[in-house]
């Protein structure tokens, strides 16, 4: 072989490229990959046969196969209100649920970072500590909590502060308190590593320059702050949009969220090319804000 | 010296209220008499016997615990080296799409996940069960792993590393010799993240699981669907229990590793 | 130490370049370095010289030029096969191994037995007065306990050379300057060639056989400490090495005196004894070091370079006493004066009238 051959296949199976390439060709396969699978498939039709979708490539006489793929699941989409309403009630809820979980996120992480410092461990570890609970045990002691018989009504109605129970559960406030609870310490860590590390100077800086304290907030604080508040947000309204355990298990039916339009197309309606639409539209909607979250992410390291 | 104020005083009592009521009430009930959630009608470890005898819930507790145990470190394995890629390999091509696939993971929607690779593998007419289950898992487990050890990475001297090379150690000996020792804590962390986000997803596991290999949150979930019994509570009991468990030793495991290393690194 | 031109030098820079990015940090530099010398890169932060350092140990590659040692090329040699040790600014002790493992690391990785090993750490514990403190962990000594486990552990392999970077940065001076001595004692005794990187000049005044004034990735002036304190190359090495007057002025020829420069924004003349090369009428300047200048409140006994002003400024030393003075044309001089009597009877104080005075052997002169 040429040396300038040999040369370049050693330049790129050397020991560092090797090291590189296990978790990337693993990510590769088992993540990009799958995207364009559900790509490929959005353009057929469901049959019923094993798999349930039509063909994407036709083999036939000719070397390259034709392609058979209709934008009829697209064209579906977006003609009923159903699936449009369903985004944008995601979209909203998603975003009213992010500022409730900021405001009672960044009240906690504050508290914790100006508490005294031997505290400080022991009240992130009780934060983790849910976080670290099944998901779905903590969605479901709400139902118990948020029934018509359950434990709130209960405890409102025995204090004599209502004299009918609330109908929380199965409503969109529910699904409004389930994604609060749940994604609450994605909130709380990011912004408490940020203020932790915020320079104390900086406020006591303000002060002497005659600032008062909640104004310094505003002004010092708060813009300190962003880079936390900002990673604290995508990581809650991303997964949000495309929740589907919390809808299912606390909302009802007004509350069509697309995370759960997707699941019924694909398990109840077994039309896995409309599935996989829904999921494209939600991912290309998505894109933005998760490769903005992936700048700043990328950002921190260096 | 920072104190408690009584505004902070205040929003951490809320807002810790607010995280542990929930589950405080799970554990009281599921030691209930009667069959309600609700209504208190004395205590009794009755749904703990039935636990055992439930062979289905048995089963699915096996298959999730082989599940988290195997994804876990293969995942850890593989979040290591993309961490430490991440941090220390500067500017390599492809690298901007090596991040992204890294940091992704942890924000697209589960459904979308699930959804894609329970597409991928009837593409590549795979068998779903136990095996594929296990895949879907290290696959987002590692990037959980990738992060942590990645933050640990962040703060790490480097010049400890090149002190060991310039003492004659070769690049390979100085990461399992110096650095993996060092960064241990991270890693250990990082399976214990893995393994709680395995034990713990419902959505991607119901795509890509298939019959004889359901596990425990999608039989929780079946069961949640049929209505509300103090039996879920005792399982969600144990689980907490366990976690718990862990959270607490790996905390004081980590006191106690912190004190043993120096605080210069 | 006697520095033969004969002696093939030991380390050769040859016109080495080093770019990050748009950045140029090291510019075509040549250097020569001879064997068991205690050689000091120094100049201010940004000039290259901890890169150049970092450059002779194997962590960054040259863009351009190569690097001997001993007469073979090591510039494409990685770092873990180089002779050469280096002691880092932050010790880079491993937190995780006792004080002895990590003396002994470099000694394992040459793979050899055990026994000499140990003898060769108890060797090394001996030469830093650490053998108590075998056992413990980096975290359980401190700062300059740190400091010589990262020498004892550089100097275990007994390399051909050996790097310090900045290693005294953080120790408080008295620790420092006892430090100081130790290096020079360890490197003459164990006949090793060490480089030190400094930001420090006092230090590299004090430990260095020679010098390398550093500034914007090349190197001004290659020299003893004497040398580069007495004859600076540049206006810039000057100014870096301990204080100066300069004077700014035009040169007007050279006569019996010396040197003769016309200073600007004034009609004083003032001399250097020693010659230069330049045409009459060029901007030279005239440099001179504050202890050279003489000052006193009457006349001096002399023909020229005398000059009148007033004290502004007195800053007490101690051991001696500098003099901010004041020239009628604005410009300010220090001098530095020994403080021979205890008590104040004949000494100056602010605002008086001085005059200043300095022989034309003590007065250099500089094209740039």
């Amino acid at each position: 072989m040429p040396a300038t051959k040999l040369n370049l296949i050693n330049r790129i199976f050397n020991g560092k490229n090797a090291v590189i390439g296990i978790p990337y060709l693993w990510l590769l396969v088992l993540f990009l990959f799958p995207f364009l699978i559900v790509l490929k498939i959005s353009f057929a039709e469901p049959i019923v046969a094993i798999p349930p979708f039509s063909s994407f490539f036709i083999w036939g006489e000719s070397f390259w196969p034709t392609i058979q793929a209709s934008l009829y699941n697209y064209i579906f989409i977006i003609e009923d209100s159903l699936y449009i309403n369903a985004y944008l009630a995601s979209l909203k809820i998603a975003v009213i649920s992010t500022l409730i979980t900021l405001v009672i996120g960044y009240a906690i992480a504050y508290s914790i970072a100006k508490s005294p410092t031997r505290w400080r461990g022991i009240l992130l570890m009780l934060v983790i500590l849910p976080f670290w609970t099944s998901f779905l045990i903590r969605v479901y002691a709400w139902i118990g909590i948020l029934k018509t018989e359950g434990l709130l009504n209960l405890l409102l109605l025995s204090l004599g502060i209502t004299d009918q129970p609330l109908t929380i559960m199965n409503t969109n406030l529910a699904v409004y308190i389930g994604i609060v609870y749940s994604y609450l310490p994605f909130m709380i860590l990011p912004i408490y590593a940020n203020i932790e590390k915020l320079n104390i100077s900086l406020i006591e800086a303000a002060a002497d320059l005659g600032c008062r304290p909640f104004k310094t907030f505003w002004q010092i604080t708060i813009p300190l702050s962003m880079p936390g508040i900002l990673a604290g947000c995508f990581l809650v309204f991303i997964p949000a949009v495309g929740e589907f355990v919390i809808p299912d298990l606390l909302g009802g039916t007004e509350t069509l969220m697309i995370g759960k339009v997707l699941w019924l197309e694909f398990f109840a309606n077994r039309d896995w090319p409309l599935a996989s639409a829904v999921a494209v539209i939600l991912l290309a909607l998505l894109i933005i804000p998760i490769m903005y979250y992936q700048k700043t992410q990328e950002k921190a390291i260096k | 010296m920072n104190k408690f104020t009584k505004f902070n005083l205040m929003a951490l009592v809320v807002g810790f209220s607010f995280l542990y009521v929930p589950i405080i009430l799970l554990v009281i009930f599921s030691f209930n008499e009667s069959k309600l959630v609700t209504v208190w009608a004395g205590f009794s470890t009755k749904w703990y016997a039935e636990l055992f005898n439930n062979q289905s819930i048995k089963d699915a507790t096996w298959v999730t615990i082989q599940v988290a145990f195997i994804s876990s470190t293969i995942a850890t394995f593989l979040g290591t080296i993309a961490g430490i890629v991440i941090t220390r390999f500067g500017n390599f091509k492809g690298r901007t799409l090596f991040s992204g696939m890294i940091y992704a993971p942890m924000v697209v929607p589960e459904v979308i996940i699930g959804l894609s690779l329970l597409l991928t593998f009837v593409a590549l007419a795979m068998d779903r069960g136990i095996f594929t289950v296990t895949l879907a898992h290290i696959t987002f487990s590692m990037c959980y792993v990738a992060v942590v050890v990645q933050s640990r990475m962040s703060s790490y001297d480097d010049s400890i590393t090149e002190a060991a090379l310039d003492l004659g150690s070769t690049p390979l000996k100085t990461f399992f010799v110096i650095t993996l020792p060092i960064i241990m804590p991270a890693v250990i962390s990082g399976w214990l993240l893995s393994f709680t986000l395995s034990l713990d997803d419902l959505v991607i596991a119901s795509f890509t699981s298939g019959p004889g290999a359901t596990t425990l949150p999608m039989k929780i979930y079946s069961m949640v669907r049929l209505g509300v019994t103090p039996e879920i509570n005792a399982v969600s009991t144990i689980l907490v229990g366990l976690v718990a468990l862990g959270v607490v030793s790996a905390a004081l495991i980590n006191k106690y590793q912190k004190q043993q290393t120096s605080p210069q690194t | 130490m006697k520095m033969n031109e004969t002696i093939k030098p030991f380390i050769q820079f040859r016109q080495v370049t080093k770019k990050f990015g748009d950045f140029t940090a090291i510019n075509n530099l040549t250097l020569d370095i001879y064997n068991n010398e205690f050689f000091s890169l120094l100049g201010p932060s940004g000039c290259g010289k901890t890169t150049l350092l970092r450059m002779l140990a194997g962590f960054e590659k040259p863009t351009d030029g190569r690097i001997l040692l001993d007469g073979e090329d090591i510039t494409d040699i990685p770092p873990h096969l180089r002779p050469i040790n280096m002691m880092f600014q932050s010790y880079a002790l491993f937190p995780h191994m006792t004080v002895e493992k990590n003396i002994a690391f470099g000694l394992k990785q040459d793979k050899l037995p055990s026994n000499k090993i140990n003898q060769r750490v108890d060797e090394m514990l001996d030469l830093v007065e650490l053998t108590e403190f075998a056992k413990r962990k980096p975290n359980q000594l401190s700062g300059g306990q740190c400091q010589r486990v990262a020498l004892a552990r550089s100097l275990a392999k007994h390399p051909k050379l050996l790097l310090l970077d900045e290693p005294l940065g953080a120790l408080d001076k008295r620790l420092r300057d006892q430090t100081q001595f130790e290096l020079m004692n360890i490197q003459e005794k164990l006949g090793i060639t060490f480089v030190i990187v400094t930001h420090d000049q006092e230090e590299a005044m004090t430990v260095s056989n020679r010098i390398g004034v550093m500034d914007k990735g090349k190197v001004i002036q290659v020299a003893t400490p004497n040398h580069i304190y007495e004859a600076p190359a540049t206006k810039s090495v000057a100014e870096f090495i301990g204080n100066v007057n300069l004077f700014a002025g035009i040169y007007k020829g050279f006569n019996d005196t010396g040197s003769k420069l016309q200073c600007e924004h004034s009609d004083a003349v003032v001399y250097s004894s020693q010659s230069i090369d330049v045409d009459i009428g060029a901007n030279i300047w005239l440099a001179v070091r504050p202890e050279k200048l003489e000052i006193s409140k009457t006349i001096p006994d002399s023909e020229y370079n005398i000059l009148k002003g007033q004290v502004i400024d007195i800053g007490y030393g101690g051991s001696f006493s500098t003099y901010h003075v004041k020239l009628p044309n604005g410009n300010m001089l220090s001098a530095i004066r020994a403080n021979r009597e205890r008590t104040s009877e004949h000494s100056i104080t602010w605002n008086d009238d001085v005059y200043l005075h300095w022989s034309a052997k003590s007065a250099i002169v500089l094209t740039n």
